[in-house]
């Protein structure tokens, strides 16, 4: 009975997600890099001792916090305003700027504004540079003394070449915190006439545990009539969380980040 | 672009069931209704002003549990429902970004649906408010529109704030007799947030409270005195916040000063953001702030629900306001004067230094978000969320969805920082429901509820349960002294929102919102 409801919930659901409402994306405007290299240099020339180089403000307020900007589209507001300046506020007017002119530097300013809009980004290529600020050495001391790293890795074993395989925010990532089928939790579940299953921890909730088996078949127990043991390689990790300090992770990263 | 609003009535027999029904509804919610504590129906996103989620039904109680049995399954052709459907008169009103419906509270059918396609963060929204026969709906793109909740056919329609500049909207707004209580969401640009009321006849802005103070007012002085900080400062009202009638105190968590995770041209204190407000809701005018976390730079928005209850502290009977908030600590107040009464973290928390002596946890500096990343617990997706919590006066425990999570927190800003100016990725993340014990800050017990972030929110009943959801989409039916699992049933789909409980023809009913779908559970015909 349970199972029949189950379905029928997980059959309606199912139907639901086939209609889903399609969100309409932020609007990200994509301007024309060579555009916005031109922009910028006009923009230096004619706005940046006012408003700072980058737009984010100086004598003159931050456009990328200017609801001008951000209510343009095209130049509609940007262009007049550039043109005619704003006397009021003691902007000058740019008469003798041309419609391309115009057009770059409203490509640089919509750009410099896109950037702040997605600033909230760690991509995977996040530069080297940034997290290069730790001492290999030190890191090398803590990998083989009070991080107890070597307890379980070894730099010409399982972390050979390892700055190699990830690029540099993830070694970080995975330093830390690893992920991947290599790192499952295993569990051996036993039964009540004593057989026993061993395998990968596919699903495990308060109720029921699935295992894939060692055999390759997969099997789901109900937790409250089998023995449960289990085996998690990253507790020491999770433990190693409470302990490290911001220092640790970097020299340990830049001694990970030489094992190419 | 704005398409033009539509509502559209679902068949023939439906009319006809929705006319018949609409003779029922005449009257609607008075707000008069609402200064009562929580009775047979759901009227506000909270079910009362109080906050608490604990309902005094008890038809289903700890001794039939067992039995619970599906009363029907709706589908609502859309996104996750992370709204609390209200229930008034033998009719259920809830929300997507973008959708209203109105539905039969008896059978599921529903009876209208109301459609605006818009722009703007579709990331949820929390449902609608409801005074006499008008339904109050916030949109994506922040836009504010009074419905008729007869036939879903729209009233008035005003812009709260420009979406074109960032804001966006999440929240369900809240009646307090002849107010609308309304805010604003929104945190990738740098935009000031507010709360405002409006008039119910026509959308009129009868006060606008700023969340941060104007330049030279009390407060200001934690904010950079050059600049444009102030004025670009964050500070959003995603969230619903409660109200104590005798006290007439509004009751508000404040979100994150922006930029989000870049606070180096913002140094100070940042108020009022990241803080728990008392307001009047006839002025607008502060009362007290208690900022739960100063100068935030993690995301750490203080929007949890600020729940009130009174009772007894120390042998001293006292109003009292209890916040679990995001950054990891659980906050006790006399709601009264907003002194402060106990701070303790919930789940383990490594950010702040000690707790200074108006019970504010004191950042670290260490631990802002760096170039080369800063290990923190919790991550900004935080200790807890959205998920409403509840109190339950039996046991005078405060029930909270927390997770334990840790998160490496990058700072990517070169130049002036802007938006977010950096982000965090989460490394780990695990959930339990915890009850706190609000006199000493202990949990009194936890319940694991799995790997991952938790996201479904809290009910209490007077039939000595607690209904919630683990990460495995299960719903489950726990002894709230105990924590200990008395019925269970997998749900099949995420549970975003929280159930809800209302009573029909003698008959309680339990809601539990589960991905785009609402189950109705009930005990089995006799």
């Amino acid at each position: 009975m349970r199972l029949i409801f189950g379905l029928l919930v997980m059959a309606v659901w199912a139907a639901g997600q086939g209609h889903q409402a399609t969100p309409l994306p932020r609007q990200q405007p994509t301007e024309d890099p060579a555009a916005v290299e031109r922009g910028q240099a006009l923009f230096k020339s004619s706005c940046g001792f006012c408003h700072g180089d980058d737009a984010t403000g100086a004598r003159a307020p931050d456009l990328l916090r200017s609801p001008v900007v951000l209510r343009d589209d095209g130049g509609n507001l940007l262009g007049p305003t550039i043109r005619n300046g704003r006397p009021d506020k003691g902007m000058p007017s740019f008469t003798t700027m041309k419609d391309d002119q115009i057009a770059a530097i409203v490509a640089f300013l919509h750009h410099q504004a896109n950037l702040a809009l997605h600033s909230n980004r760690v991509a995977r290529d996040y530069p080297l540079a940034r997290l290069l600020t730790g001492n290999a050495q030190a890191g090398k001391a803590y990998f083989d003394g009070a991080g107890g790293c070597s307890g379980c890795h070894s730099v010409t074993g399982d972390l050979a070449h390892i700055a190699k395989k990830y690029s540099p925010i993830e070694l970080q990532q995975h330093m830390v915190y690893p992920s991947g089928n290599d790192v499952s939790k295993t569990a051996t579940v036993t039964l009540k006439d004593g057989t026993e299953y061993r395998g990968k921890v596919v699903h495990q909730d308060e109720f029921n545990i699935g295992l894939m088996c060692d055999d390759g078949w997969y099997r789901s127990f109900r937790a409250d009539e089998v023995k449960i043991s289990e085996k998690d390689p990253l507790e020491a990790h999770r433990e190693l969380m409470r302990k490290y300090t911001d220092a640790d992770i970097h020299n340990l990263f830049a001694y990970l980040e030489s094992l190419k | 672009m704005i398409k033009y609003p539509r509502a559209c009535v679902c068949g023939s027999v439906l009319m006809l069931f929705a006319a018949i029904l609409c003779l029922a509804a005449d009257g609607g919610l008075d707000p008069q209704v609402l200064l009562k504590p929580l009775g047979k129906d759901w009227p506000t996103y909270n079910g009362d002003y109080s906050g608490k989620r604990y309902s005094s039904l008890a038809q289903i109680n700890q001794t039939n549990v067992r039995k619970l049995t599906l009363r029907w399954i709706l589908q609502a052709q859309s996104v996750g429902i992370k709204s609390a459907p209200l229930m008034v008169d033998g009719r259920l009103y809830f929300t997507t970004p973008d959708n209203v419906w109105a539905a039969d509270a008896r059978t599921g059918e529903i009876i209208w649906h109301y459609y605006r396609e818009s722009q703007g963060d579709h990331i949820g929204n929390r449902g609608v408010g409801m005074y006499h026969d008008w339904l109050y709906f916030e949109t994506p793109d922040c836009h504010l529109i009074c419905l008729n909740a007869k036939d879903g056919k729209v009233r008035w329609n005003i812009e709260l704030a420009d979406p074109k500049l960032g804001y966006f909207s999440t929240m369900a707004p809240l009646i307090i007799r002849d107010h609308v209580i309304v805010g604003v969401s929104g945190d990738v640009t740098d935009i000031p947030g507010f709360l405002e009321s409006v008039r119910p006849e026509d959308g009129k802005v009868e006060w606008r409270w700023n969340t941060e103070p104007g330049v030279g007012e009390p407060g200001s002085e934690t904010w950079p005195r050059s600049g444009d900080a102030i004025l670009h400062g964050g500070g959003m009202t995603w969230m619903t916040g409660t109200y104590d009638p005798g006290l007439n105190q509004l009751y508000w968590g404040i979100g994150n000063p922006n930029p989000v995770l870049n606070g180096k041209i913002r140094p100070g204190e940042n108020l009022y953001t990241c803080s728990i407000v008392s307001l009047n809701p006839d002025t607008g005018k502060l009362n007290w702030h208690f900022q739960v976390s100063p100068h935030d730079t993690h995301d750490w928005d203080a929007t949890q629900t600020p729940v009130i209850f009174d009772d007894e502290y120390q042998g001293v009977h006292r109003k009292l306001l209890a916040q679990a908030s995001r950054n990891g600590y659980f906050f006790v107040l006399d709601r009264t004067t907003g002194e402060h009464i106990l701070t303790k973290p919930f789940i383990y928390t490594d950010w702040a230094k000690g707790i200074d002596s108006r019970g504010e946890p004191v950042p670290n500096p260490e631990k802002e978000p760096t170039p080369d990343g800063t290990l923190v617990s919790p991550g900004s997706d935080g200790a807890t969320n959205w998920m409403a919590p509840s109190f339950d006066p039996e046991t005078k425990l405060f029930y909270v969805s927390a997770r334990r999570l840790w998160s490496i927190f990058y700072m990517t800003a070169e130049g002036k920082p802007e938006g977010w100016a950096g982000r965090d990725r989460n490394l780990w993340a695990n959930s339990v429901v915890e009850a706190i014990d609000y006199q000493t800050g202990d949990i009194r017990w936890k319940h694991e509820i799995g790997d991952g972030e938790g996201s479904a929110g809290m009910l209490t009943t007077a039939g000595k349960l607690l209904f919630t959801a683990d990460n495995s989409d299960n719903l489950l039916a726990l002894d709230p002294a105990t924590g200990e699992t008395l019925w269970h049933v997998n749900l099949g789909g995420k549970m975003l929102g929280a159930p809800t409980t209302y009573e029909l023809d003698g008959k309680q009913y339990l809601l539990t919102p589960t991905s785009n779908v609402i189950l109705a559970w009930g005990l089995p015909e006799e």
